[in-house]
């Protein structure tokens, strides 16, 4: 990436949203291992959109319970420490770019549907593969092309020359941004990732997901969005902004040890699951 | 806005009003489309009737339904998509299967648009 740029963004990063405090308090206490269902439900209680939107959620169709969960309480007892954090999390990030100046040829609404099926995807796949934290894989799929936003939002005329390119040319959006920029959303997710403090692990798969082999010790994380990635644009999930697929990187599927016939019902289950999910964490517009 | 029995529902039909259960808990919120195992789902909950998008003009029901692709539209889309990336056989197999996605999605004969 070219260093003048990067600086330019960097000096910018002030201006970043940041992440909604409940949210980081939350992230805290599920890292915690001392603390109990009733601390979480302190925290989220004080926030009444929140304590409403999980309520809501608990409740829908798309989890299935028999019966009515009418407290913060129960919903933490039966969905877990790291659902909770992820449902929250989720539509935190969904809220933050919500409602921002419109770039007409970018549809937001088809970015989250992206993002949300990477997301799905990248959960598929994690249990597939016996990954033991798949609620981490989520997140990170929800947000590997952040940087994307952020462009939207704070290079809005940049982005707007990308966008053009990448319908004229029909490339990538990464090898738009290449030419333009000189560095791609990779990059400048990153940078959003640090400022809000996410795992080192988040920050990496968000950087490298387009070349997941160079991902050093998460490259099997950043290989599953990688895939995910793959699958969605694949399925017409959504839009990233662009309509073609990028190329597989060999090494990081064959690190993976998926066998081809097993992608088949994985592909499947991406769908189906993208379709239960996406009617109750919904962008609005 | 037509009221429907649970049997005559057919995906690809647009939910008027959301649907709750008989414990008011949300199935699924107005607007949303009908799937398979959305349909199947109103059943396992015993929910009768629903009220779809649409209008009924004597026996003639005309609900709003998505345009399903034909399998060349879907083939060639993919294939364009697809275009710089085919010479890996994995690759290719992933096409293969969103390709079955799909089709399976539009030629699904409960997605006809036959009246009922």
């Amino acid at each position: 990436m070219s260093q003048p740029d990067l600086n330019r963004i960097i000096a910018r990063v002030e201006d970043l949203p940041t992440l909604p405090r409940t949210v980081l308090r939350i992230t805290e206490l599920v890292n915690d291992p001392k603390s109990s269902a009733r601390d979480l439900a302190r925290v989220i209680t004080d926030d009444q959109v929140l304590a409403a939107r999980l309520l809501k959620l608990v409740n829908s169709s798309f989890y299935g319970f028999p019966q009515r969960i009418s407290t913060i309480t129960g919903a933490i007892v039966l969905l877990g420490f790291d659902a909770i954090r992820n449902l929250l999390l989720t539509t935190s990030v969904f809220d933050l770019f919500a409602n921002r100046k419109r770039i007409s040829e970018f549809s937001q609404e088809q970015f989250w549907d992206h993002s949300l099926g990477c997301a799905v995807g990248a959960k598929i796949l994690g249990n597939h593969l016996r990954y033991d934290k798949v609620e981490e894989l989520f997140v990170s799929g929800l947000l590997h092309d952040i940087g994307k936003i952020v462009e939207m939002i704070f290079m809005p005329e940049q982005f707007s020359k990308i966008t053009r390119l990448v319908q004229k040319e029909n490339i990538l959006m990464f090898s738009a941004e290449e030419q333009i920029l000189g560095y791609t959303h990779a990059d400048v997710g990153r940078l959003l990732a640090e400022k809000w403090n996410l795992p080192p692990k988040l920050i990496s798969v968000i950087l490298h997901h387009h070349r997941p082999s160079t991902a050093g010790r998460f490259a099997q994380e950043a290989a599953i969005i990688h895939l995910a990635d793959i699958f969605c644009r694949a399925l017409n999930i959504g839009s990233g902004g662009d309509n073609k697929i990028p190329q597989l990187d060999k090494i990081a599927w064959e690190s993976l040890k998926i066998k081809t016939e097993a992608l088949e019902p994985l592909i499947a289950k991406t769908k189906s699951g993208f379709d239960d999910i996406s009617l109750f964490i919904t962008y609005t517009p | 806005m037509i009221l429907l029995k649970i049997d005559q529902l057919k995906p690809g039909m647009i939910l008027a009003e959301s649907v709750y259960n008989q414990q008011e808990l949300l199935l699924f919120e107005k607007g949303a489309s009908l799937t398979k195992k959305r349909i199947w789902t109103l059943k396992t909950w015993g929910i009768n009737h629903v009220r779809i998008k649409g209008e009924r003009k004597g026996n003639h029901l005309t609900t709003i339904e998505p345009e399903g692709k034909n399998k060349q539209t879907i083939e060639n889309e993919l294939q364009e998509k697809f275009a710089d990336a085919l010479d890996d056989p994995v690759m290719a197999a992933i096409m293969k299967a969103a390709s079955r996605q799909l089709q399976e999605n539009s030629n699904d004969p409960e997605n006809g648009n036959e009246p009922t």
